[in-house]
């Protein structure tokens, strides 16, 4: 996704700027790995979406990754009322086992 | 009287005609009730996400019925007494959206799209 491929990735604790240039000129300091990230937003809400819809498995094992957890809301960004209709779809497709409540 | 969209699974070794067997006296209990069927789908055999009842595989059949209520109870009591229904789930219809096909309908993606964007999990 756009916004949050850098995020978690590295885990550096020093501030070595490493090959980022645009940190060079600057203190070292923990926060300013997170001054350039772009702002969350509700992919669905930007979509207008009004139903979201069980059936569809490949829309569903993207909320899912990996361990299928249902992807949190604060790393995808998702509104609170998508993410309700998000986990309520989750849970159907579960149920019909089209999705694993549990990936190995 | 309000929308439902239901789907069961039968077991893999049921084969197509207990399918539309299955299918054709559903429809009529659903007809005695004076309700209306909008739309079946049959999805065939699909792999099970987990194994139900040592299954691996089962046959998947989608139906959006406008009934009373009462009918769902019903209609669930049959799936419940039937051994070649593994599992089934009753939902009302929220969209207009599930009336038309449904997503398993659609031809497979190409390869060139995108497989929908979402960050790894951390």
């Amino acid at each position: 996704m756009r916004m949050q491929s850098r995020a978690g990735g590295g885990g550096g604790r020093s501030g070595s700027a490493g090959p980022r240039g645009r940190d060079q000129g600057r203190k070292k300091g923990y926060k300013k790995k997170f001054l350039f990230r772009k702002k969350k937003f509700c992919k669905f809400c930007d979509e207008k979406v009004a139903y979201i819809d069980y059936k569809d498995v490949r829309l569903i094992q993207a909320f899912t990754p990996e361990r299928s957890k249902i992807f949190p809301r604060r790393i995808s960004g998702t509104c609170s009322k998508h993410q309700r209709k998000v986990m309520q779809a989750i849970k159907r497709a579960r149920l019909l086992a089209l999705v694993p409540f549990l990936a190995d | 009287m309000l929308q439902y969209e239901t789907i069961f699974i039968t077991d893999a070794a049921a084969t197509e005609a207990e399918i539309d067997d299955l299918l054709k006296a559903y429809e009529q209990v659903v007809g005695t009730a004076k309700g209306k069927v909008l739309k079946v789908e049959k999805w065939g055999k699909r792999k099970l996400a987990y194994p139900i009842h040592r299954q691996e595989e089962g046959s998947y059949v989608l139906m959006v019925i406008e009934c009373p209520a009462d009918l769902v109870k019903e209609l669930e009591r049959r799936y419940r007494m039937n051994d070649r229904i593994l599992r089934y789930l009753t939902v009302r219809v929220e969209h207009e959206s599930q009336l038309g096909p449904s997503p398993m309908m659609r031809p497979r993606p190409e390869r060139e799209e995108p497989v929908p964007e979402m960050p790894v999990m951390p």
